[in-house]
This record gives structure tokens, sequence and C-alpha cells, in this order.
């Protein structure tokens, strides 16, 4: 199949993963069933993740895997979730993607990656205050566009 | 993202999601979005128009949530 990643995008993307630090877990969830962009995604997925060795990438069904697509909250698809992994462990961060990251998107995927590589919100003091002891389930779901 | 950065505080509480609009419809119909970035608090009971500033965004939350 023709890539998705030409090698000059590869090779800024190799540049910007240069700041990665602990390894990252990158979990696709797809579906047979009526998924216009399940497969570019994956195919999205595949050629990040084979650009550095701290990332990995698990291949999941949402229907087939329905138990892995419960324990990460997942209810769509495509969808991408990135986690922390520690070892052996994958530890979820609560950060999912819904939906091809293509064109201004795939930035933020490649943020993110770093983001949980680093395993450090950079957030204020204030938001770290509040958000650690927030007693009941919050869900945040933030509509962006490729453009 | 922002609202990802929070999720990572609190993963066993917050779930953060970017949702791609056009691809789901009927979930952007359902909040009513119209321009991008939008982000939903909890099904709704929060919505905040645009990239607001870490500050302004947890003010939202916060007030959703209580």
């Amino acid at each position: 199949m023709e890539k998705l990643l030409n090698e000059q995008v590869i090779s800024q993307i190799k540049q910007t993963f240069e700041q990665l630090k602990e390894p990252v877990q990158i979990l696709f969830f797809g579906s047979q069933d009526n998924c216009e962009y399940c497969a570019d995604t994956r195919q999205l997925l595949e050629e990040v993740a084979a650009i550095d060795e701290k990332l990995s990438l698990g291949i999941y069904d949402l229907q087939q895997n329905a138990g892995i697509a419960a324990k990460f909250n997942v209810d769509k698809a495509p969808a991408i979730v990135i986690a922390a992994k520690d070892g052996e462990q994958v530890n979820d961060f609560g950060i999912q993607y819904s939906g091809i990251p293509a064109g201004h998107e795939f930035g933020t995927l490649i943020n993110d990656i770093i983001l949980v590589s680093g395993r450090d919100s950079g957030l204020s003091d204030e938001a770290r205050d509040f958000l650690k002891n927030l007693e009941k389930p919050l869900h945040l779901q933030v509509f962006v566009t490729p453009t | 993202m922002l609202a990802h950065q929070m999720a990572m505080e609190n993963p066993g509480m917050i779930r953060a999601e970017g949702v791609e609009a056009t691809e789901f419809p009927e979930l952007a119909n359902q909040f009513n979005v119209r321009g991008v970035p939008q982000t939903i608090i909890n099904d709704g009971k929060g919505i905040v128009v645009g990239a607001l500033p870490e500050k302004n965004l947890l003010a939202e939350i916060m007030r959703a949530v209580n």
C-alpha cells in the first residue's frame, strides 16, 4: 500500500521524537462495521509507531475486543488511545481521539505522544490541585475538524 | 491538546476525547457544534467555544461540575 507519510514528513517527526522520554503505547480501535476511515487511521498509526522504538502499537476491534474497548472507555471507531507503557504495564491516561487525525490534528497526535512520553501534564498548580481532587467523573469532548 | 493534559492529572476520573466532528456528525449535532474547537463538558453541562487558555477552561469545568 502507498505510504501516507512521505520521507520529508517522517524525517520531521523523527526530529520531533528526539524529545521522547518514556515508552508510549498507542491503541487503535477499528471496526468491520461501516467504518470509512478505519483502514487509513490504522495505516497512519502504523507508520508513526514505526518511526521510534519508544512507541508501540496495539491493534484492536471495537466488537471483537469489546473487553479492552470497555477498559479504555472506547465506544467509537476509529479510535486512538495514547497510553503510558511502564514495563509490561499499560497505564491509561484518559487520552483518546475519535476519528482520523488528519491535517492539523496530525500535529495534535504527535504532541499528545510527546506529552504522554514525558509523563507530565505541564499544567499550573491550581489546575493540578483541582483535577487531582475531583470526586466525580469528568468527560471532556473536544470537537475538531481536520482543517 | 489541553483537555488531554488535564486527563493526565486524574485518569481514573477524567476522560478527554478529541472528536473529529465530520466523522461523527450525529454526536456533533447532538451538542449543536457549529465551530471548532468546541469542548463539551459532561454531556452538555458545560460548553466552551473556541480554544480558551487553561485558566478559563478550568473555570468553566469548575462551574460545570458543581
